[in-house]
């Protein structure tokens, strides 16, 4: 049946798909850069290299910060890509860690060499700082208005019972600029305070959204209320038009946002030019667009700024944490690990914990009832202390059960064990914390 | 077109574990008008279908103008076939169906336009080569089958029950006009249907089939007047039968029964002596009045009308004859003697008309 | 009646099968295989204690079956009174029915979620003005409810479509007996309507439950992300290709998807009871009465302007330039169009491309394999019809992940592109994800095509390929038709497979893209736009096919009435 195989469609399949081998073949040049960052920053990005450099095409792959880490790795040795660039210098660590990146000298002599405590470039020269950020809080002013809310000003102001549900944040797990937000303020307060302050928080949040654009986003459209944001997100947004604001706690960090050139890249000659440009004065100045709104590396630049642009070198922003990148990385996934099993996972329950908890606090307020103040102090501690201690947190062989992505049954059932366990554990804490609260919440009439 | 023989020869099929032909020797005269008859199941649309090819039997031969054609393909065949349900395309106007078989065989496009219009012409459906299937009667689709097969100037035609799909009187007028057609083609033809009235009207020759066996084979005369078996003498218009015994009696055969008591028969029947049936179709039975003159020779019996049926040409009366059921056909006429049921009447039978079948 | 196969279809026959078996039967196995093996090969069932184990795992499973299963249950409460109301009585309405029937289907429920949010949402219009007036907040999207909501908004059409078709093919004689030994009202539904017309309900829920189950753009993009989906696909694309947690949801998704399917046939078997009888006619219908009137209409209106919720809301998202804490949009543009237009033109291209690929493959496979169905005896051609019709149990995710476990390390021939980085095989994903779809209307269309036409062919001199040619193909076309434009539809706006293995976004289809603007700040407006095109294009499509296949089928559905 010559002819049914045959068909003008199938020709026509044939023909494409014999079209199409030649493509790569005649293909132009390209580099290949794998990135976390938003539309509106790599199409200016491709537009201006592009425009600068005529034979070359950008190529972007949009991902998530750990869905990136994961493509690089992934990667067949014969098709790496050629750059990676994400916010979080912490994923520049893993993969570093990993021999995944490649050396590069540092083009640039004008840009410092730490901002605060933090360098701005890999000391061992595996990537580059390219942009500048700070964590803050944003806020929509007519849900504010609206549900007559004070703007917060430090972190710890979200974990105050006015803003119980009003409050939006994204998983480490799932946001590189999250798990450094989450590391910022470990950092600042310490483990024990510091994991205090993000269960409160965490009980406030109406959502624990999947990416970290789900915040602002929310924040945005009004859905959320106030949400924990990477500072561009904040600023950009205000510039577009949306009712926002944006502030910087004085617990921050600034934090570089890297450019690395992938071990064994594809392009590798194109991958440098590319990051020669982001460094460039030219390619600095793309960041001050409103709807990018990030903080370039070099100082000179800053002369061009616009007005009311943050200016971290001058000091206007002043980071109180000085970030530990050794000490992110060593503990990278148990950190992520552990918000998901007992925030992300156990929301639901945390915020009924959270309530409950607020809910007996205000019946208490102004009485003197020492048995109720014991009892919901209890609940306290059961909701907001961390199941992992501050002493195990730094146990290393601890830390070594995560490193090892390469998982066999073993492995696996380990780690889901110890997952198993933080979650059930926080589970049975809320709940006995709801029990306590409203036992304290009885008492109080 | 040329006048071919078409031979069977020991077609054994089975479907599965059903056997549905055994033994088909059948051999079929070039011009012939021959007719497959039998009731459903017979397994005579099949038969047809093995000479077009689209079945295939286990063993045995079919020969085509001495050819043996059993591993040939049916688009190689050249046999033309029409369809019980005419197989007209819709997507085609009346003219490219009909032209479709000259186009198969790469014939010149004037060629084609040609045999188109003589086909069409044959069957009387000129006017009608623009339109498309749909548009048209059940008896102009059927004329259009057939011009589609005859276009192409087969060796032999097939009908597989042509005029099933047609009302009453359509259906009479058509088989006259098909045997016309064919006589003036001169193809020969192989024609199944389960009318028997169909087949011994316009067939040269009929095969009756049961059970996927050959029952008799004969022209139409031959197998109404001298049925081999019961299942002929059923089939094959209305018979009176009756079980008796045949023995040998002074000079002649004796035929005895219970109901018709004993029956001297003229000549030698073909059957042994033993237990037989006797036939006798209606229309050699006359009723009279119980007591008037019968001619010698016949046998005479008494009995009382049951039932009737008023058949148009003639009357049906079921006449109860002792424990026996006689069907009696009288023509009818104005003046004619009819009886009503209940009334007594005298039925007289004329031996030579009757005939002795093994049981 | 069958007949022997030849070379030529046999040969053909294995082309199929090798292409189903490399692009459908080895991925998904890859995929079950990790689930089932240690690093070092052995087999073992450690993975699936482990993932039981995992609280959140558990609950992810029961939540998507809850999700499911809800969803049947809110697309039958919307549909169950409109099909009642068509079948039952004289109507007017009957027509807005049928466009009920067929609005929510062209918009794919991902794409409607965010507009839904912006209405429904706990900041949303709706809410807004309840909260205005009433103090009221309805949770209609927070959580596994959001989740529940968009997707019967968007399925309940496959039971209104199924439950009309039962309910009409139920011969009054049913009815009629019933009701002269003495049964009437509720009792004659319960007893005798509602029976008849179960089994085909039962086809329709099925498809529901499995089509929810599976989607995995709808949560991920309304933020829900404790079901089975959502958590198959963050364990591959986040912890990577090696982790088996992400194998054995898969393993659990294809199970389910396949128990539903297997599930609704079983029950359905000999009980296709309800066809009409030949010169039957089917339930008489009343007049109805004011009060009944009254709630019809009011049904009607209700689930209209649910049904145009999420478009108009699309609508208005794609105009607007700013829209926070409003009922509607305060400012509105046409930059997000122009912005779709200036940057995202090869996106519909690739779409066109690869649907196009995907439905011609389709129905040339299609054709095949329902020609070798159902006229030759090849043996295996059953086997094949099944695989072919299996890949709806598959989910997209699962076939995603199939593909870059199967391909990886495999190179384009000739080239060193990776075969995971070629565009091709989205269209193979896509071709393999719709094939059901169009094999069920070429099957369904030749069905109808009595062999006599093919013998009447062939008896005239026309080889076997000449007549599938000239007889075959040109008669089924109405259905090959059909097949081409539902396979084409349906994959421009597959998103589950596309989220796996698009690498680059220069590859990206339309609904990739749609998917991609909504992850940014100001690219909802732009991703709004580019929804509207989208839907669009589909529905456009949707009615065009069907004015075709009407007068096609006009003109020759009465010959193929003949025996």
């Amino acid at each position: 049946m010559p002819s049914l195989s045959m068909p003008k469609v199938m020709r026509l399949a044939c023909a494409a798909l014999a079209l199409s081998f030649a493509v790569p073949v005649l293909a132009q040049q390209q580099v290949v850069i794998v990135t976390s960052f938003p539309k509106e920053l790599t199409a200016a990005y491709k537009k201006a290299f592009e425009a600068k450099n005529p034979g070359i095409k950008v190529e972007i792959l949009n991902k998530p910060t750990p869905a990136g880490v994961a493509y690089i790795r992934e990667a067949p040795a014969n098709n790496k890509p050629d750059v990676f660039w994400v916010s979080a210098p912490d994923a520049f660590q893993v993969l570093s860690q990993e021999k995944l990146l490649a050396r590069i000298e540092t083009p640039a002599k004008e840009v410092p060499n730490k901002i605060g405590n933090y360098p701005i470039n890999d000391p061992k020269g595996y990537y580059l700082g390219q942009a500048l950020a700070g964590y803050g809080m944003m806020w929509n002013t007519r849900y504010m208005k609206a549900n007559k809310l004070p703007p917060p000003k430090e972190w710890a102001d979200l974990a105050k019972p006015i803003y119980f549900g009003h409050v939006a944040i994204s998983s480490p797990s799932r946001s590189g600029t999250t798990h450094l937000t989450v590391e910022t303020i470990l950092q600042g307060e310490g483990w024990e305070k510091g994991w205090r302050q993000m269960l409160m928080i965490s009980g406030n949040c109406a959502a624990i959204t999947e990416r970290s654009f789900g915040v602002p986003d929310g924040v945005n459209s009004g859905q959320y209320g106030i949400g924990l944001v990477i500072d561009f997100f904040g600023l950009a947004a205000k510039s577009s038009g949306f009712p926002t604001e944006f502030v910087y706690p004085s617990v921050t960090a600034i934090v570089p946002a890297n450019i690395g050139l992938v071990a064994g890249a594809k392009n590798p000659e194109n991958a440098k030019k590319f990051i020669d440009y982001t460094l460039s004065p030219e390619g600095q100045e793309l960041l001050f667009d409103p709807q990018i709104s990030r903080l370039p590396v070099l100082p000179s630049v800053y002369a061009k700024a616009p007005a009311g642009f943050p200016n971290p070198f001058t000091g206007k922003i002043k980071p109180k944490v000085n970030f530990d990148s050794d000490l992110s990385e060593s503990r990278y996934y148990v950190v992520s690990s552990l918000f998901d099993q007992t925030i992300t996972f156990r929301h639901k329950e945390l915020t009924q914990a959270a309530k409950a908890i607020n809910n007996a606090a205000a019946k208490l307020a102004g009485k003197d009832q020492a048995q109720a103040a014991r009892l919901l102090e209890e609940a306290r501690e059961l909701a907001y202390s961390p199941v992992v201690s501050d002493l195990k947190a730094r146990d290393k062989e601890f830390l070594a059960l995560y490193r090892n992505t390469k998982r066999d049954a073993l492995k696996t059932k380990q780690i889901t064990a110890l997952e198993e366990y933080w979650g059930n554990t926080a589970r049975k804490n809320y709940a006995r914390a709801i029990e306590l609260a409203n036992q304290a919440a009885a008492l109080a009439k | 077109m040329a006048k071919v023989k078409v031979e069977f020869q020991d077609i054994a099929l089975a479907f599965g574990k059903t056997e549905v032909l055994r033994n088909i020797d059948l051999a079929i005269e070039p011009g012939e008008f021959f007719a497959l008859l039998g009731p459903s199941g017979s397994g005579k649309s099949t038969l047809l279908r093995v000479i077009a090819g689209f079945a295939r039997p286990q063993s045995g031969r079919v020969l085509v103008d001495g050819e043996d054609i059993s591993a040939v393909p049916p688009w190689k065949r050249d046999i033309g076939m029409v369809f019980q349900n005419y197989a007209l395309w819709p997507h085609m106007t009346v003219h490219d169906n009909v032209a479709f078989g000259l186009e198969e065989r790469r014939l010149p496009r004037d060629e084609v336009k040609r045999k188109v219009a003589a086909a069409l012409d044959l069957v009387g459906l000129t006017e009608l080569a623009a339109r498309r299937p749909s548009q048209l009667s059940g008896g102009q689709q059927q004329r259009v089958a057939l011009a589609r097969t005859i276009a192409i100037e087969p060796k032999v035609l097939l009908l597989d029950e042509p005029l099933s799909n047609l009302d009453a009187k359509l259906r009479v007028h058509m088989r006259v006009e098909l045997l016309a057609l064919q006589r003036k083609l001169g193809v020969t033809t192989i024609f199944v249907t389960h009318d028997q009235e169909e087949a011994l009207s316009i067939s040269d020759r009929v095969a009756v089939l049961e059970a996927g066996v050959i029952q008799q084979i004969g022209t139409p005369i031959e197998l109404f007047d001298r049925p081999a078996n019961r299942f002929i003498a059923n089939f094959v218009g209305t018979i009176n039968l009756f079980a008796g015994t045949l023995s040998a009696g002074a000079g002649a055969m004796l035929f005895e029964s219970e109901a018709l008591g004993t029956i001297t028969l003229p000549g030698i029947p073909a059957v042994s002596p033993g237990e037989v049936e006797i036939a006798f179709r209606p229309h050699v039975v006359a009723l009279s009045d119980p007591g008037a003159p019968v001619e010698r020779g016949l046998i005479r019996l008494g009995g009382r009308v049951a039932a009737r049926e008023f058949l148009g040409e003639f009357i049906r009366y079921t006449v109860e004859s002792g424990d026996a059921e006689i069907i009696a056909d009288q023509a009818h006429y104005t003046g004619a003697r009819s009886f009503a049921p209940g009334e007594a009447v005298q039925l007289a039978i004329q031996p030579q008309q009757m005939r002795v079948l093994a049981r | 009646m069958s007949r022997r196969y030849n070379l030529p279809q046999a040969t053909l026959a294995l082309v199929i099968a090798l292409f189903l078996l490399v692009f459908l039967v080895v991925p998904v196995f890859t995929v079950m295989f990790v689930a089932f093996t240690n690093s070092d090969g052995s087999l073992t069932f450690a993975h699936f204690r482990s993932f039981f184990q995992l609280t959140l795992m558990r609950e992810a499973f029961y939540n998507s079956l809850y999700v499911g299963g809800m969803s049947v249950v809110v697309s039958s409460i919307f549909a169950l009174p409109l099909a009642y109301f068509t079948a039952r009585f004289q109507f007017r309405g009957a027509m807005l029915i049928q466009t009920l029937g067929v609005l929510p289907l062209i918009m794919p429920p991902f794409v409607g979620a965010t507009a839904m949010q912006l209405l429904f949402g706990r900041s949303g219009s709706l809410n807004l003005i309840l909260g205005d007036w009433f103090d009221l907040n309805l949770p209609l999207m927070e959580g596994l409810n959001a989740v529940i909501f968009v997707e019967a908004l968007h399925y309940f059409p496959f039971i209104l479509l199924n439950l009309t078709v039962a309910l009409n093919n139920i011969d009054s004689a049913m009815e009629e007996s019933a009701q002269n030994l003495g049964a009437s009202g509720f009792r004659l539904f319960r007893r005798i309507v509602f029976p008849l017309a179960l089994p085909g309900y039962m086809a329709g829920a099925a498809l529901v439950f499995l089509k929810v189950f599976d989607d995995v753009a709808t949560p991920l993009v309304l933020n829900v992300t404790d079901i089975l989906a959502a958590q198959a696909y963050f364990r591959i694309t986040s912890i990577g290709i090696d982790d088996p947690i992400g194998y054995v949801a898969s393993v659990i998704m294809v199970i389910a998807s396949m128990a539903a399917l297997w599930g609704s046939t079983w029950v359905m078997r000999g009980k296709d009871y309800a066809t009409l009888q030949r010169g039957g006619s089917s339930l008489a219908t009343r007049k109805l009465g004011p009060w009944q009137a009254l709630f019809a209409y009011g049904w009607i209106v209700l689930v209209l302007l649910l049904v145009l919720s999420p478009h108009l809301g699309l609508v208005l998202l794609s105009f607007s330039k700013m829209w926070s804490f409003t009922v509607i949009p305060e400012a509105y543009t046409l930059d997000n169009y122009a912005a779709v237009f200036r940057d995202s033109p090869f996106m519909l291209w690739n779409s066109l491309l690869y649907c196009g690929i995907a439905a011609g493959l389709d129905v040339a496979i299609g054709t095949a394999i329902a020609y070798l169905m159902l006229r030759t005896n090849l043996p295996g051609r059953r086997l094949l019809d099944f695989i072919a019709s299996a890949a709806v149990a598959i989910p997209g995710v699962v076939l995603g992940i199939g593909y870059l476990r199967t391909f990886r390390g495999f190179d384009l021939p000739f080239t060193d592109l990776p075969f995971v980085s070629f565009w091709m095989i989205i269209a193979f994903a896509f071709t393999v994800r719709r094939l059901p779809y169009a094999l069920r209307s070429c099957v369904a269309s030749l069905q109808q095509l009595h062999p006599s036409m093919e013998e009447a062919a062939e008896n005239l001199g026309a080889s076997n390929r000449r007549t599938i040619f000239r007889i075959v193909v040109p008669l089924m076309a109405g259905g090959i038709l059909a097949g081409f434009v539902t396979s084409f539809l349906t994959a421009a706006v597959e998103i589950s497979a596309t989220l796996m293995l698009v690498s680059a976004t220069s590859d990206a289809p339309a609904s990739y893209g749609i998917y991609l603007y909504m992850q940014s700040i100001v690219g909802r407006g732009p991703g709004a736009a580019l929804g509207v095109i989208t839907v669009l294009l589909v529905g456009l499509g949707t009615y065009a096919s069907h004015r075709i296949m009407r007068a096609r089928s006009l003109r020759f559905e009465t010959l193929q009435l003949l025996k």
